[in-house]
């Protein structure tokens, strides 16, 4: 910017005295105005480049992106995270894709930091500008972790620790070993391998092997062993496609099992590919107060030349929506979740389904926080509704002969839940800042075998029948290590056999999904 | 069927092979036993837990079962719970426990060693592993082998004094049982009891089951009355179809495993002559002496290879890492 007019005092003679003392001064008032004039000029240099940036579209090209830092990392690797900056156009363009560009080194994480820069191209070429990449390594790629997680398969805690090595081959790979202990007589020790970018696949891809146990004696007479490998294929933020393999074996030491679990009790081999679809458009997954979500999963078993193979179709829906009423910070929450097994081959209709892939319903899990398929109707004890089977009667010395023998749960082919949630704000400001919030809810659940042309008999008047359900209210009290659901149920329906309870139950979960 | 297997007695054993309608060792001498008893039982076939010790079993009404490895077995179980007894008060006499000790021992030991070790591993593959998918079943093979090994206390360096062992206790007991059943059908009082049962079940199955190539089939072929009770039992109780006192209602059709009704043509004097025997010949113990000389210089061979490629490995990891070196050198100079 050029300064426009002069000032009149300026135009006075100076004295002699004046023009030797002020010779000086005029010097160093010159270096300052000059300096000052240069800043000035700088400053509106680059206010003009801001507002071209901001209106107009300053075309830039880019010559030149260079990686470095990466000592074990394959450039190969890096070059496919950034390739949107090859790409960009303009200013605008390349800051946008830096950014990116950054944030998808950050995700692979085997870089402690992530710096891009932009340098001026040659000076031959004007308009073009040096992408300079900059990672940091980790020193040292093993770390381990020790917590406690919630479990989406088998809806309930455990205790994992698990050691992982970072970027082992400089492929982004992640390598981890874990063991896990869980709530529910549960033990695993597995070991995978997350592989960011594995030959042409659009995805990462995970290589999983795992050995686990499982103890259901106490439910339904059977304890389950698994040895298996799962491929993860495709995923991403809506879809997710993975194949499994596993051995698995049925065994009961107690030998006191029902007649159905006895016929299950041995080895079957699961070669299953699972899809799942979710989309969670939610506020917040632990208390949502507007949006919707749906989870669709397909699990298809039997995939395999080998006609031995367990054979079955397993699908399950899960659908939510929450609305908000505007006082109080209250939101209406309902979910409905349907959950169907079938086996498929010759002879289908009057095969029984495998016993593991059963839905199960029951447990103190809140059904607003826990999404995907039919898991429990609050209430209910854990796999503590549906049909059951009585156990065998052992003759011991201590028991009368009257004693009942016990039941085994077997789950259903068929299940059903459904729920409506009102949660609300309490009216003291302590409690709302803490985020201790109330909920009144009603929940509906049903469990029914379809299998062994048990679907002939299944009647839209014995599907009423089968209904159980329970309302109740409860205090939500999130922590910072877990969050705790103190909730009065009353049953409203249940069956002889299930083990629906009223009174205050506590319920704990993760603090966070 | 459910309706059914609850109101009358099932035996739940494993599956119909080699014209028998169970092949396995275990499960033969309760279904000798109930057919013996007159009670009409049902069968249902466990297919998938091979290695299962509460295989067979006996379930009725609906709480009841008797498993194989409580209280003695299956039919001392029966016997126990007043169910099933075809023995009032001969099981305890000090001849029937010798007997009953010789079967349960010597004969069950040569029959473990037959299947898993002495054979091919054809027959026990088909009865206990042809309904498995592969995988599981050749790990579930080797895993049981080993299992019989370590219950025989057969080691490499004792194999060959061990089976030598076996046949013979095995040829003792065959002796002994043959010379005190002599022309009659059973042991006792002209009529069948539970010895009878663990008797037949074991001649059934090495008649049936094992391959005409079997030691123990051959040795057993040279007791002619043993294989005529056998075949006797075949003719009165199993081939006569849909008999009254045994319903199979069809399960080892609807199971969809085989079972083919044996129609024996031997005649209750002819004995043997309708049973082939083809022993395998002694050069045997040599060839295990050079299959151990191969074996050991294939492992030499194996071992030498695998080192060769390692090292090429890691020569032309070495040199790849020096090439990427220079690479890297070079463009520094240019944009540095």
């Amino acid at each position: 910017m050029s300064r426009s007019g002069e000032d009149p005092d300026h135009n006075q003679t100076p004295t002699s005295d004046d023009i030797v003392d002020d010779g000086d001064d005029y010097e160093e008032e010159e270096e300052e105005v000059s300096e000052e004039s240069e800043l000035r000029e700088q400053k509106a240099r680059m206010e003009h480049l801001f507002h071209r940036i901001s209106n107009d579209t300053v075309p830039l090209r880019v010559h030149d992106v260079l990686i470095k830092g990466n000592i074990k990392t394959k450039e190969a690797l890096i070059e496919a995270e950034i390739q949107s900056l090859r790409e960009a156009s303009s200013v605008q363009e390349l800051l946008k894709a830096a950014s990116i560009a950054n944030a998808r080194l950050q995700r692979l994480d085997i870089f402690e930091s992530v710096n891009i820069t932009l340098d001026s191209g040659p000076a031959e070429l004007p308009g073009t500008t040096n992408v300079i990449v900059e990672v940091v390594e980790y020193k040292n790629p093993l770390s381990g972790d020790i917590g406690v997680f919630s479990r989406p398969e088998a809806r309930t805690w455990s205790l994992e620790g698990a050691l992982k090595l970072k970027n082992l081959f400089g492929y982004g790979d992640l390598w981890d070993g874990s063991l896990v202990y869980g709530w529910e007589q549960m033990s695993e020790v597995s070991a995978g391998v997350y592989l960011p970018r594995f030959r042409g696949f659009p995805t990462p891809v995970t290589i999983r092997a795992s050995l686990s146990s499982q103890d259901w004696l106490k439910f339904s007479s059977f304890k389950e062993k698994l040895a298996g490998v799962s491929l993860g294929l495709l995923s991403t933020k809506n879809h997710d496609l993975a194949y499994n393999l596993s051995w698995r074996t049925l065994t009961d030491p107690s030998q006191r099992a029902s007649r159905p679990v006895r016929r299950q009790l041995g080895h079957n081999l699961n070669s299953a590919l699972k899809y799942t679809y979710k989309i969670d458009k939610r506020n917040s997954p632990l208390r949502p107060t507007k949006g919707y979500a749906f989870v669709s999963t397909t699990q298809i078993g039997g995939l395999s030349p080998d006609s031995r193979c367990l054979r079955f179709l397993r699908q399950e829906l899960d659908l939510r929506c929450a609305f908000p009423l505007g006082f109080y910070n209250a939101a209406l929450n309902f979910g409905v979740g349907v959950g169907v097994l079938f086996p498929w081959g010759s002879g289908f209709r009057s095969k029984p389904s495998s016993l593991l892939d059963r839905f199960y319903l029951g447990g103190n899990f809140s059904p607003v926080c826990t999404l995907g398929g039919p898991t429990s109707v609050l209430g209910f004890k854990t796999r503590g509704l549906g049909p059951t089977e009585l156990r065998r009667k052992v003759n011991d010395d201590s028991e009368s002969s009257d004693s009942h023998p016990g039941t085994d749960f077997l789950g259903g082919d068929l299940a059903v839940t459904a729920f409506a949630d009102l949660s609300f704000d309490l009216p003291l400001r302590v409690l709302r800042e803490a985020g201790i919030h109330g909920h009144i809810f009603a929940s509906a659940g049903s469990l029914n075998k379809l299998s062994e042309n048990e679907y002939r008999n299944l009647s839209y008047q014995k599907f009423r029948e089968s209904l159980r359900s329970s309302i109740g209210c409860g205090v939500i009290i999130p922590t910072k290590l877990f969050r705790m659901e103190v909730n009065y149920c009353h049953i409203v329906s249940q069956q002889a056999t299930d083990q629906g309870k009223t009174g205050v139950q506590f319920s704990f979960s993760p603090p966070s999904t | 069927m459910d309706e059914q297997e609850g109101k009358m007695l099932t035996l739940v054993a494993r599956k119909a092979c080699f014209g028998l309608p169970t092949a396995c060792p275990s499960c033969l001498p309760v279904y000798v036993f109930l057919k013996f008893t007159g009670i009409p039982f049902l069968f249902n076939y466990n297919l998938a837990y091979p290695d299962s010790v509460q295989i067979p079993y006996v379930e009725t009404g609906e709480c009841y079962v008797a498993y194989n490895n409580e209280n003695g077995g299956v039919i001392d179980t029966l016997k126990q719970d007043g169910i099933a007894d075809l023995d009032s008060g001969l099981d305890a006499i000090p001849e029937w426990i010798s007997m009953k000790a010789m079967i349960t021992s010597w004969l069950a030991d040569a029959v473990m060693y037959e299947l898993w070790m002495g054979s091919d591993g054809t027959s026990a593959r088909k009865i206990y592993y042809s309904d498995l998918p592969w995988p599981i079943s050749k790990f579930l093979y080797y895993k049981q082998v080993t299992i019989a090994k370590q219950l025989l206390g057969i080691t490499k360096e004792n194999a060959d004094q061990r089976e030598k062992e076996i046949y013979r206790k095995a040829t003792k007991a065959y002796e002994a049982l043959s010379a005190r059943l002599g022309e009659d059908l059973y042991f006792f009082e002209s009529r069948p009891t539970s010895l009878d049962a663990l008797l037949l079940g074991h001649v059934l199955f090495t008649l049936h089951a094992l391959p005409e190539t079997s030691d123990l089939r051959s040795k057993l072929l040279s007791h002619t009355n043993l294989v005529k009770s056998a075949d006797c039992f075949m003719s009165n109780y199993v081939n006569t179809s849909n008999s009254t006192s045994g319903l199979q209602s069809g399960d080892p059709l609807s199971s969809g495993s085989e079972f083919q009704s044996y129609q024996s043509t031997s005649k209750f004097g002819g004995g043997s002559s309708n049973w082939r025997s083809n022993p395998r010949s002694k050069p045997k113990r040599e060839k295990t002496e050079e299959e151990k000389t191969f074996r050991r210089r294939a492992k030499y061979f194996l071992v030498t290879q695998l080192a060769a490629v390692l090292i090429f490995l890691s020569l032309i990891g070495g040199s790849e890492n020096v090439d990427m070196e220079l690479d890297n050198d070079d463009d520094g100079s240019i944009y540095g």
